[in-house]
């Protein structure tokens, strides 16, 4: 122990703060959340099917808002904002299902309209028959 | 010593932080969301028609309302649990309108029955209208034919009593003229100068009074003549004298007098020339004049 000089004494302490404060930051960069896989996958297949029943035409701003949340949160994946993204992407699928139940709600009652404007066509003519008999 | 207060401080310190602290406070938004929901449930028509999503819209609310430091966090639950409170009521109008779907097939298809009836009843009561028009034509037609039978019966009888009338002008000789029918009786029905009818002489007379008695509208003109031998007054009586003669056996035979006239015309109007014999025999005539069936004619 003599024999070391006291420049090589200084460097070797220097080393042994210097390895764990390395081994610190590493351990922090590798604790960066995954990418939310799931919920994206989940969106996407959510504003699929909302295009598939033609929520295009029947809840437009629903499906649209659904294409901007799922958007956003791939750009937050690429911003390395894991958590955000799948908020995000979660949202992006919740807007997608409001617009595949806003569709099925106008088709219902756009069907229903039909029905009762038929009927009343039918009646109507019914009473003109009946009165040009007479 | 000294341990001990800070210890006490220290303490005092954290209870103090603790007490300042407000109650924790539900995220912005949070009550709004709620607000939602609760007015879905209590709405009588929508509440029990999509259970599920209501459900899921109940936890997503539930979280939402837990007070959260994140504000991002908070905000993000709020808008998930808005979004869901949405999709339930979408989905409970969804499910109403279906049922209410029901109801309305059944008014379509009554309304349609009825329709159909109505025309059925219509059909039936134009068939009905169009069958009594029939039978109505059917009793014009068979009118019209018992008409035109009887229009025929008619005419054939009219024919008939045309024919009846034209033999018997033809048997009696009459000579249709201007003035009539007229029927000469020659003088053979006389004795010379006298004016008593010859009997066995009258066939044509019975036949002439036969026939006004079949046509009783004719009436008849009886006008004697002589030819010129002897003098014009004894002639014009003796002209007279057998007129009236032919005219009283006529009312005899039935004919009423008031459709008779008789009269003498002397040596007037000879047919022949007086000079022969012949000629003088012609003109020892008596003429009766029958009527046209109008009344025309007849003498005047």
């Amino acid at each position: 122990m003599y024999s070391l000089s006291k420049s090589a004494r200084v460097s070797r302490s220097r080393l042994r703060i210097a390895v764990p404060v390395v081994l610190l930051f590493t351990a922090a960069c590798a604790s960066t959340p995954p990418i939310p896989s799931a919920s994206l996958q989940a969106a996407q297949q959510s504003i699929a099917n909302a295009e598939r029943v033609e929520a295009g035409t029947h809840a437009p701003a629903q499906l649209g808002e659904a294409r901007n949340k799922l958007s956003a949160a791939q750009r937050a994946v690429d911003e390395e904002k894991m958590i955000v993204a799948g908020w995000l992407a979660d949202e992006a699928r919740a807007d997608a299902e409001l617009a595949v139940a806003t569709t099925s709600a106008a088709k219902a009652n756009a069907v229903n309209a039909d029905m009762k404007r038929s009927t009343a066509t039918l009646v109507e003519e019914m009473q003109r028959k009946t009165g040009d008999s007479r | 010593m000294n341990t001990h207060y800070s210890m006490i401080a220290a303490a005092v310190a954290a209870a103090l932080a603790l007490g300042c602290a407000s109650t924790p406070k539900q995220p912005a938004g949070s009550e709004q969301v709620r607000a939602k929901l609760t007015a879905l449930q209590n709405d009588p028509a929508l509440a029990t028609q999509a259970p599920v999503a209501t459900k899921d819209a109940e936890l997503a609310v539930k979280q939402a309302e837990i007070a959260q430091p994140d504000v991002a966090l908070a905000a993000h639950r709020v808008y998930i649990a808005d979004r869901k409170v949405d999709t339930a009521k979408a989905q409970a109008e969804t499910k109403m309108a279906e049922m209410q779907r029901t109801a309305l097939n059944k008014q379509s298809e009554k309304a349609r029955l009825d329709a159909r009836t109505r025309e059925a009843d219509l059909a039936k009561s134009d068939a009905l209208v169009a069958r009594a028009e029939a039978a109505e034509q059917k009793v014009a037609v068979t009118q019209a034919r018992s008409d035109a039978d009887a229009a025929l019966l008619a005419a054939n009888a009219s024919r008939q009593e045309a024919e009846d009338l034209q033999r018997q002008l033809e048997v009696l000789q009459a000579k249709p003229t201007d003035r009539g029918l007229v029927l000469t009786l020659g003088d053979t029905l006389f004795a010379t100068g006298k004016s008593e009818l010859k009997s066995g002489a009258t066939v044509n007379l019975d036949r002439l009074g036969d026939f006004l008695s079949e046509y009783p509208d004719r009436t008849a003109a009886i006008e004697g003549f002589t030819d010129s031998i002897g003098s014009e007054e004894s002639n014009q009586s003796l002209s007279e004298r057998r007129a009236d003669s032919v005219k009283r056996y006529l009312v005899a035979r039935g004919v009423k007098s008031d459709r008779l006239r008789s009269t003498g015309r002397g040596e007037n109007a000879p047919v022949a020339d007086n000079e022969s014999p012949s000629g003088r025999q012609q003109n020892r005539r008596v003429e009766v004049i029958i009527s046209q069936a109008n009344g025309a004619g007849g003498g005047k």
